[in-house]
C-alpha cells in the first residue's frame, strides 16, 4: 500500500506552517518581553534535537541488526549528566559572561580568540557533519519514497535521466536548508539566541516521540501481545534472539565498540554543534539544566521503550531484516494504518528538521563567523554590511545543507544510518580535549588545542572519512586493502598495524590519542601568550571571577577614544539602532565626563563592552579582531599599563608598595612641622619610588599665583622655573581650578597647546598634576609628577595613590599655614601691647612732668591762705593753675584750660606757663598780661589748633582788692563771709589764640575778711552723675558756704570729695582743677603753719 | 526514622564528590567486566537479562539523578561552593 503524494506532501506542508507559526509566535512573545521558551521543559525538548532521523528509524535498524548496543547512544548522555551541574553549569555561565555564540567560538575563545583555531574547528565541524546532514536527506528522501512509492510512478513528468532518488532528495535537501533560513537567519541579532527556533524544535521533540510512541504501541499491543509475547516468539525463532541481546560474542558487538560507542555519545551529546547551541547558546537559565538532567534521560528512556519490540516485531512481521531501519513506517503501512504512517513520517520529519535546522544555523553561524568575518574585517566597515552579514548567513546554510546532499550522493547506499551518525560522532569527540582541558586546566594553550584539534581531525578523517568514501566505491579499494601506495603500515583501518578493532573505535583510538597528546605536550612545553591567559582566567576561574579580580585596568588605549566612534563601529555590523539601545544600556550607570566621554579608565571596559556585543553578532575571535582594527585605524591601540608598583596584587585592594609610601610619607609628615622640609622630603620619597624624573610642588600664595615652592630630581628651567596663574589653558591651572587631577599618559596626544608645547620641548613622555587639596576643600597647590620615559604611566591606583600623598600634604601646608597665622597674631598682640605700655609710661612720665609744672605748694603771704588742686582724667591733661607773688602784697593767681587732654595740650599748657611767668613778672595789669599773652601764643594756638580759657586774678592782700581779667574761662565763685550765696565775678574777654588782637575788660573788686574766691575749671561744675546730672555750680556754692569756716584746704578737700561722691562710680571725664583762697584777718604764724604745702 | 534518613542521604548528594563516585559507578557498570554478568541468555518473565538489566539500570539513574538535582535545589545558596573548592 502507498499513500498519495499530495496527501503526505500536504499533510507535511500543513505541518511546516504550524511549524512557522509555533515560532513566530515565540518570536513575537519573546520581543513582548515574555519567553514562551524560558522553562526547563522546552529546554529539555530542546536538547531532545539530539534524536534525529537516526534515533527514529536508525535505531529499530540497529537493534534489528547488531542488537542491544543501540541503547549505547542514550546510555552514554545519561551518565555524563551525572558531570552537567558542574561541567555544563560551567560552560554556560562563561558562555553568557562572554557572549558565545557557537562552540567553535567557545573553544578560540579559552584559547586567546584565536582566529586561526576558530577556522579550524568550523572546518572540522562542517566536514564532519556532513554525514550526519547526509543521513537526515536520505531518511526524509527514503521515507517519502516509501510513503508515496517511488514520484516518478505518481509524477512521471518530472523525471528525465535523473537517478531515480535525486528529486526527492534535491527538495528535501532545499526544504531543510529554506527551514534553517526561515527559523534561524531571518535577521541578524546581536545575539545568537532564536526562541523560535527553539520553540519549533521543542515542539518537533514533542512530535517525535508522541509518534514513536504510537508506533510502539502499537506493534507492541496492537500487532503483538506485550513484550513477553515479542521475545518469546523470536526466541523460538533459534539463536537471533539471543545474538540479538547479549554481547562480545562471534559476530556480536566487542566490548572494545562498546566502550567507544558509549564514549563517543557521552562525548556528542554537548560537542556536536547543534547540541552546544541548544544547551549552551538558547539556555535561557542556569536552573534549567537541573530539570534537564534527569528530564532528557527520561525522555530518551521512553523514546527507546519500543525499539526493541519494534524491531523484533519487524523481524516477525516480515521475516527478516531487510529495510529494519524503516519498520516504524513500513510496520503501520503493511498493516494498513495510513494514519498511523502518516504520524511516524511526520515525526521522522520532525527529527530530521530539527536536526537540520539546528545544525545548519549553528554551523553557519561559525562559518559566518570564522571562515567569512575574519576577510570581511579587513575590509573598511560599510553601512551595508548588516546586509550583507545576514545574507551570507543564509547562504551558508544552504552551504551546510547541500554539502551534506553531495555526501549523500556521494557515499550513497552504503551505510546503515547509524553508521553514518558516528562518522560525525567521532569527528565532533575531537573537540573534547579542548574543551574540557580548557575550562579546568590552567596551562592548557593555544598551540596545544591547535595541535591536538588538527592531528585528531587528520587521523579521523584518514581512519574513518576516507574509508568511507572507498566503501562507496569514489576511492579505489585497493587503499583499504593493501594501504595507500601499497604501504601495509598506512591502511585505513589497519593503521600502524593495529588490526582486529572495528573502525569505530580503530579511528577514536588513533584520533583522540594523537588528539589529547598533542593538547597535553604543547600546553606543557610552550608558553601562553598575555591575552591567552586573561582568557584562561575568564574561563576557568568564571565561578570565582567576580570575588577577586585585579581591581583594576592593567590595559590602556594609547589614544583616546570617543563613545561615538565605538558606537559608529558596533552599528556597522549589527546595525544602527541596536548599537545605540547597547550603549545606552551600558552607559545607563556610568560616570561621563564633562566632554561627553568617559575617563581614560573606562575606555577599556567599553573596549570590552563593544567586543563583547560584537561577538554576539560575529564571533569572539572576529570582534577582537574587528575592534582591534578598527582602534589600530584610528591611530590608537590596547598597551599594557606601566606596572608602577612592580607586582600585580590580584587580591588585596592596595599593594604593599603603596602601603609602604604611604607609611612613609606620613612619618614625613609628622617628623617635622617644617613645610619645607615635609614637601622636600616627600618629593624625594615619590621620585625615588616611583620612575619618575621630576616633582614639583606649587603653593598658591597671596597674589593668587602658583609658586615653585619645592621640587626634586632634575631641575627643568622651563618647568621648576616657572610659576603658572591658574588659568583652565593649562593643565595645572585646570587641575586647581576644577580641583581634580589631571594627567596625560602620553604627551603626543596632548589637547592644549601650551603644555603640547612645552612637554616636547622638555621631552616628558607623560604627567600628572594633583591638586593639594583635603577633601571637600578648594587646594592649596599642585603637585606635579613627570616622566621623560614612561608612556601610560598613570594608572588608576597610582593616581589615587598620588591623590593621597597631596591629601596628605595639604593637610600639613594647612597645618603650617594655621600655626604661621596664629604666631602673627600673637606676635602683633604683644607689639601692641609694648607700644601701649610704652605710651602708658611716657603718659605717666609726662604726667609727672606736667604735674610738676604745676606750683608744688602755695606761696605763703600774710592775710590769705590758698589752696590748689589738680586731677587730671588722663595721664596729661591740659589744666593749668599757678601763683605769682608780685611785690610785697600782690599775689597773682591764674587758671587755665587748655581745650582737649592731648599731649599736645600738654605742652601748650607747658608754653603758656613759661610765657606766662615771664609776664607776671613785668609790671603790666592783669588785662594787658592776658592780651599780651594772647599775642604771644596765638600763632602757636592757631598751628595746633587748640585754645586757651584763662582767668587772672591780682589780690593785694593790703587794700584786700581783686583785680580780674577773663579769657572766656568760666566766672570763680565768690563767698562772701556771713552770706549764703555766691556771686560770680566775671569780665569781658576771648578766649585765648582765637584772634590776635583781643580787648580784655579789666574789673576789680573789693574783699572782706572770712570771703572765699573759688577759680575752678568747667571738669567739677560738667562732672556728670549716672543720670546724667551735672554738679553744676550751685552745688559749689553749696559747698563753700557749708565749710566757710573752713580752711582754704579743707574746702578744696570737701569740693573734691563732694565730685566724687556726685560721680559715684563714673569714669572721670575732664580734668578737675582749682584754687581756692581765703582772705584772712591777722596774717600769723599759725595761719600760716596750717596751711601746708599740699599736692595733689 | 525515614524522614532522618533522607535528609542525610540528601545532605551527602549535595556533595560533588557523590556526583563524581555515581558517574564512576555508572561507567563500571555499563563497561567489561561489570555487564559480562548480565552478559548471558537467560530471561526474565520472558524478558532477555541484559535488556532488561539496561532497562532497568536506566530507570534508577533517571531516580538517582532526580534524587541529587533534589538535594542541590535544597541547598541553592551552596551552589558554587563546589566549584570553588
Amino acid at each position: 500500500m502507498i499513500l498519495s503524494i499530495e496527501l503526505v506532501t500536504g499533510v507535511s506542508l500543513l505541518y511546516i506552517v504550524f511549524l512557522f507559526m509555533v515560532a513566530y509566535y515565540a518570536d513575537k512573545k519573546r520581543e513582548a518581553g515574555k519567553s514562551i521558551i524560558a522553562n526547563p521543559i522546552v529546554y529539555t525538548l530542546s536538547i531532545a534535537v539530539y534524536h534525529t532521523t537516526w534515533t527514529f528509524y536508525g535505531s529499530v535498524g540497529k537493534a534489528a541488526t547488531t542488537g542491544i548496543d543501540f541503547l549505547l547512544i542514550y546510555l552514554g548522555p545519561t551518565l555524563i549528566a551525572f558531570s552537567w551541574w558542574f561541567l555544563l553549569r560551567k560552560i554556560v555561565r562563561i558562555a553568557k559572561e562572554n557572549n558565545i555564540t557557537s562552540i567553535a567560538d567557545f573553544i578560540s575563545s579559552r584559547y586567546g580568540k584565536s582566529q586561526w583555531l576558530g577556522a579550524i574547528i568550523t572546518v572540522i565541524a562542517l566536514l564532519g557533519i556532513m554525514p550526519y546532514i547526509a543521513l537526515q536527506l536520505k531518511a526524509v528522501s527514503s521515507t517519502f519514497d516509501i510513503l508515496c512509492g517511488y514520484p516518478y510512478v505518481q509524477l512521471p513528468l518530472l523525471h528525465g535521466n535523473f537517478p531515480l532518488s535525486l528529486h526527492t532528495n534535491f527538495f528535501a535537501a532545499i526544504i531543510l536548508a529554506v527551514f534553517g533560513v526561515i527559523f534561524g537567519a531571518r535577521r541578524l541579532v546581536s545575539s545568537e539566541r532564536h526562541e523560535g527556533l527553539v520553540a519549533a524544535v521543542a515542539v518537533e521533540s514533542v512530535v517525535k516521540l508522541a509518534a514513536f510512541l504510537s508506533v510502539g504501541i502499537y506493534v507492541t499491543y496492537g500487532l503483538f501481545d506485550g513484550f513477553g509475547d515479542i521475545f518469546s516468539r523470536i526466541s523460538s525463532q533459534g539463536k537471533l534472539l539471543d545474538h540479538l541481546t547479549t554481547l562480545g560474542g562471534e559476530g556480536e558487538t566487542s566490548y572494545a565498540r562498546w566502550f567507544s560507542t558509549l564514549y563517543l555519545a557521552m562525548g556528542a551529546i554537548i560537542l556536536l554543534p547543534r547540541q552546544f547551541h541548544v544547551m549552551v547558546i538558547e539556555n535561557s537559565n542556569e536552573e534549567h539544566i537541573k530539570k534537564a538532567m534527569w528530564l532528557l534521560p527520561a525522555y530518551m528512556f521512553l523514546i527507546n521503550l519500543f525499539v526493541m519490540p519494534i524491531a523484533l516485531g519487524g523481524i516477525l512481521q516480515t521475516g527478516g531484516i531487510l529495510g529494519a531501519d524503516f519498520f516504524v513506517l513500513t510496520l503501520p503501512l503493511r498493516n494498513g494504518h495510513s494514519w498511523l504512517t502518516l504520524l511516524a513520517f511526520l515525526g521522522g520529519f520532525s527529527a530530521a528538521a530539527g536536526m537540520v535546522m539546528v545544525e545548519s544555523v549553528a554551523i553557519s553561524t561559525m562559518i559566518l563567523n570564522h571562515l567569512l568575518m575574519p576577510i570581511i574585517v579587513s575590509l573598511n566597515p560599510r553601512p551595508w554590511f548588516p546586509r550583507l552579514l545576514i545574507n551570507l548567513k543564509r547562504i551558508s546554510i544552504f552551504v551546510v545543507v547541500l554539502l551534506g546532499y553531495l555526501y549523500q550522493t556521494v557515499v550513497g547506499e552504503t551505510f546503515m544510518l547509524v553508521n553514518m551518525g558516528l562518522i560525525s560522532f567521532a569527528a565532533a569527540a575531537q573537540f573534547g580535549p579542548a574543551l574540557i582541558g580548557g575550562l579546568y586546566w590552567r596551562r592548557g594553550n593555544k598551540s596545544g588545542a591547535l595541535a591536538g584539534i588538527i592531528l585528531g581531525f587528520l587521523f579521523w578523517a584518514y581512519t574513518l572519512l576516507i574509508p568511507s568514501f572507498i566503501m562507496s566505491g569514489w576511492l579505489s579499494k585497493s587503499i583499504l586493502d593493501q594501504g595507500p601506495f601499497g604501504i601495509a603500515l598506512l591502511k585505513p583501518t589497519e593503521l600502524f598495524g593495529l588490526a582486529g578493532f572495528d573502525i569505530w573505535t580503530h579511528s577514536v583510538f588513533w584520533s583522540l590519542l594523537f588528539n589529547v597528546g598533542a593538547y597535553l605536550a604543547c600546553s606543557i612545553l610552550l608558553d601562553q601568550s598575555d591575552r591567552e591567559r586573561d582568557q584562561m582566567r575568564k574561563f576557568v576561574d568564571v565561578f570565582k571571577a567576580k570575588a577577586n579580580g585585579v581591581p583594576w585596568e592593567t590595559k590602556r588605549m594609547s589614544k583616546p577614544v570617543t563613545i561615538m566612534q565605538f558606537v559608529t563601529l558596533m552599528s556597522k555590523f549589527i546595525g544602527e539602532e541596536q548599537a545605540h539601545t547597547a550603549i545606552a544600556e551600558y552607559l545607563g550607570n556610568r560616570e561621563i565626563n564633562e566632554q561627553g566621554g568617559v575617563s581614560e579608565f573606562e575606555l577599556p571596559k567599553l573596549k570590552r563592552f563593544t567586543e563583547k556585543t560584537l561577538a554576539g553578532s560575529v564571533g569572539a575571535a572576529a570582534a577582537g579582531a574587528i575592534v582591534e582594527s578598527y582602534l589600530s585605524d584610528l591611530g590608537t591601540r590596547m598597551e599594557p599599563v606601566y606596572d608602577i608598583f612592580s607586582t600585580v596584587q590580584a587580591s588585596l585592594a592596595e599593594s604593599r608598595e603603596a602601603l609602604y609610601v604611604r607609611l612613609r610619607a606620613s612619618e614625613i609628615m609628622n617628623r617635622t612641622l617644617d613645610l619645607q622640609i615635609i614637601m622636600d622630603d616627600l618629593l624625594n620619597l615619590v621620585l625615588k619610588e616611583f620612575k619618575l624624573d621630576l616633582a614639583v610642588i606649587r603653593l598658591i600664595d597671596g597674589s593668587g599665583m602658583l609658586r615653585v615652592r619645592s621640587y626634586s630630581g632634575k631641575g627643568i628651567a622651563g618647568i621648576t622655573g616657572k610659576d603658572w596663574e591658574p588659568e583652565s589653558e593649562t593643565y595645572i591651572g585646570e587641575a586647581f581650578l576644577a580641583n581634580r587631577i589631571q594627567f596625560v599618559n602620553d604627551t603626543q596626544y596632548i589637547a592644549k597647546p601650551i603644555s603640547r608645547e612645552l612637554m616636547k620641548r622638555e621631552g616628558i613622555k607623560s604627567f600628572a598634576h594633583i591638586p593639594i587639596a583635603r577633601k571637600g576643600e578648594q587646594p592649596l597647590g599642585i603637585m606635579s609628577v613627570f616622566s621623560k620615559g614612561i608612556v601610560g604611566l598613570f594608572n588608576e591606583p597610582f593616581l589615587n595613590l598620588l591623590e593621597s600623598l597631596a591629601g596628605q600634604l595639604a593637610q600639613a601646608v594647612k597645618i603650617v599655614k594655621e600655626m604661621e597665622e596664629k604666631e602673627r597674631e600673637r606676635a602683633q598682640k604683644e607689639r601692641a601691647l609694648l607700644d601701649h605700655a610704652r605710651v602708658v609710661n611716657e603718659m605717666e612720665i609726662a604726667k609727672q612732668i606736667q604735674l610738676s609744672l604745676l606750683p608744688s605748694s602755695p606761696p605763703t603771704l600774710p592775710g590769705i591762705a590758698i589752696a590748689g588742686r589738680c586731677q587730671p582724667a588722663t595721664h596729661v591733661g591740659g589744666d593749668y593753675y599757678d601763683f605769682f607773688l608780685h611785690g610785697e602784697h600782690g599775689l597773682d593767681l591764674v587758671i587755665a584750660d587748655v581745650s582737649g587732654h592731648s599731649v599736645g595740650a600738654a605742652l601748650i599748657m607747658a608754653e603758656t606757663r613759661s610765657v606766662l611767668r615771664a609776664q607776671a613778672s613785668s609790671d603790666k595789669n592783669v588785662d594787658a598780661i592776658l592780651a599780651t599773652l594772647n599775642e604771644l601764643l596765638y600763632d602757636d594756638l592757631t598751628a595746633a589748633e587748640l585754645f586757651i580759657t584763662m582767668f587772672y586774678v591780682r589780690f593785694n592782700t593790703e587794700n584786700r582788692i581783686l583785680s580780674y581779667a577773663n579769657a572766656g574761662h568760666n566766672p570763680p565763685l565768690v563767698h562772701r563771709d556771713g552770706m549764703t550765696t555766691c556771686t560770680e565775678i566775671d569780665a569781658d574777654g576771648l578766649v585765648l589764640g582765637v584772634r590776635r588782637e583781643v580787648f580784655f575788660e579789666h574789673r576789680s573788686i573789693s574783699l572782706q575778711e572770712g570771703d572765699i574766691v573759688l577759680l575752678y575749671t568747667d571738669g567739677i561744675t560738667e562732672t556728670q552723675n549716672r543720670e546724667g546730672e551735672f554738679f553744676g555750680s550751685a552745688r559749689l556754692c553749696d559747698i563753700l558756704a557749708a565749710n566757710r569756716d573752713r580752711s582754704a584746704d579743707e574746702v578744696v578737700e570737701a569740693i573734691l570729695r563732694e565730685v566724687g561722691t556726685f560721680c559715684g562710680e563714673a569714669p572721670q571725664n575732664d580734668d578737675i582743677s582749682m584754687v581756692a583762697f581765703k582772705v584772712l584777718s591777722v596774717p600769723s604764724v599759725d595761719d600760716i603753719n596750717e596751711s601746708p604745702p599740699q599736692m595733689v | 526514622m525515614w524522614l532522618r534518613f533522607w535528609n542525610g542521604l540528601f545532605k551527602r548528594l549535595q556533595l560533588r564528590e557523590s556526583w563524581v563516585i555515581f558517574f564512576a559507578l555508572g561507567t563500571i557498570m555499563l563497561n567489561y567486566p561489570f555487564v559480562q554478568i548480565f552478559n548471558r541468555t537467560d530471561t526474565v518473565g520472558g524478558i532477555p537479562l541484559l535488556y532488561l538489566y539496561f532497562m532497568g539500570g536506566w530507570v534508577i539513574s533517571i531516580f538517582v539523578i532526580y534524587l541529587f538535582t533534589r538535594a542541590s535545589s535544597l541547598s541553592g545558596d551552596h551552589q558554587d561552593e563546589g566549584e570553588q573548592r
